[in-house]
């Protein structure tokens, strides 16, 4: 016969799982208005290798700056170097080095990131 | 009895109670890997904005084509075009108004051969491997070797060659709610070309818009509504010869009535 003090214990213990399973798996908080810097590493890269695809000469370096302060406050030279990284490890096609590298050699000219908070 | 299980009811209760406050409150799901669908509205405006201005510089409608996918938006041309709209409405960069009218544009265009013969895997493994995660949750891409991705051609004038009014009618529609100045811009092989600026000018007042922001009633339409009585100078941006004395023309309905006319100007880029 197990005793109330132990029954209350595994009450407990299974109240406490049930309500993790649920907050975690059946309904955990989901973000539905997340931003930029919340990225996931391809979907980062993707957006500096975009960056770069739009980058057309030194007179859009602010319009670089602002869009590369979207994905986090350390400066646009990390974010770039990052996202090299990532293109190296995953094959992107020579091309795609070569505008990440173009835009890494602009964006060393840049101060570091300005403060932008959201829209 | 019933005592005891009142106490393993509540102790069952403040269990789940717990759980589900360290879950949500103390230690929640963290979404660090979001994906593009999941932005606050001005991020995604922001990131709908980069993909078309990429677009714009590379002319990859393929790859333009993958990246739009991510939001699963069914009317993505619609959005691309109203974003276009608001863009110009709200003074922001014409260069990135054009962008997105010109990807408007060709964003439901049949792939061209050229871009048939690049698979969709070779689009771009970053995207086609977020692609892959999405679907099968596995943690990371398994890097693929990828083929440079072909640039589709993107229409667009021949530079240099300015476009020249090539025809000027009435348009009478007793159905059209209002007299519009109806702007059709075609390149030297007759083919429509999107993103082309277009200037309105009268006394006190102009205006811009671009072809192309209105897909379904051709790629190289756009059109402005007049006001009666105004008189209207219309340029295209780079064009050196306006369009002058613009204006709304009677026209009469089959029941004799009449009503204002709207006003179509074609703009052909002259043959080299």
């Amino acid at each position: 016969m197990i005793s109330t003090p132990v029954r209350v214990l595994i009450a407990l213990v299974l109240g406490l799982a049930i309500g993790l399973i649920y907050g975690w798996l059946v309904q955990p908080v989901t973000y539905v208005e997340t931003t930029p810097d919340s990225l996931r590493a391809d979907y980062r890269a993707d957006y500096v290798l975009m960056v770069a695809e739009a980058y057309d000469g030194p007179q859009s370096l602010d319009t670089v700056q602002r869009r590369l302060a979207s994905l986090g406050p350390q400066p646009a030279i990390e974010i770039v170097q990052q996202a090299q990284d990532y293109a190296s490890k995953n094959h992107f096609s020579q091309e795609d080095v070569q505008r990440l590298s173009t835009l890494a050699k602009a964006v060393t000219t840049l101060p570091s990131a300005p403060d932008i908070g959201g829209p | 009895m019933r005592r005891t299980w009142v106490v393993l009811a509540a102790a069952f209760i403040l269990g789940l109670a717990g759980g589900l406050y360290y879950a949500w409150v103390v230690n929640p799901v963290e979404y660090v890997d979001s994906a593009p669908d999941s932005f606050r509205e001005p991020y995604r405006q922001n990131y709908l904005i980069l993909i078309a201005s990429a677009y714009a510089q590379t002319g990859d409608l393929a790859r333009a084509r993958a990246r739009l996918s991510l939001f699963h938006d069914p009317q993505i041309r619609d959005t691309l075009a109203a974003l276009a709209q608001r863009e110009l409405a709200r003074g922001g960069s014409e260069r990135e108004a054009q962008a997105l009218a010109a990807l408007a544009a060709r964003i439901n265009e049949t792939a061209s051969p050229a871009s048939n013969q690049t698979p969709a895997t070779s689009v771009g493994t970053v995207i086609a491997s977020a692609t892959l995660r999405e679907a099968t949750f596995t943690p990371t891409p398994t890097p693929t070797p990828r083929r440079t991705p072909r640039r589709t051609s993107t229409p667009t004038a021949t530079p240099g060659a300015p476009f020249e009014l090539s025809s000027r009618q009435t348009i009478c529609d007793p159905k059209a709610a209002a007299p519009l100045i109806e702007v059709v811009v075609l390149d030297a092989a007759s083919k429509p070309v999107p993103g082309v600026e277009v200037l309105i000018v009268w006394d006190n007042g102009q205006d811009h818009f671009y072809t192309g922001l209105k897909p379904e009633l051709g790629l190289g339409y756009g059109d402005f509504t007049m006001t009666e009585g105004v008189t209207y100078t219309v340029q295209l941006k780079d064009s050196p010869n306006p369009v002058t004395g613009v204006s709304s023309e009677g026209c009469t309905a089959d029941d004799g009535t009449s009503f204002p006319g709207s006003i179509e100007l074609t703009f052909t880029q002259p043959e080299r």
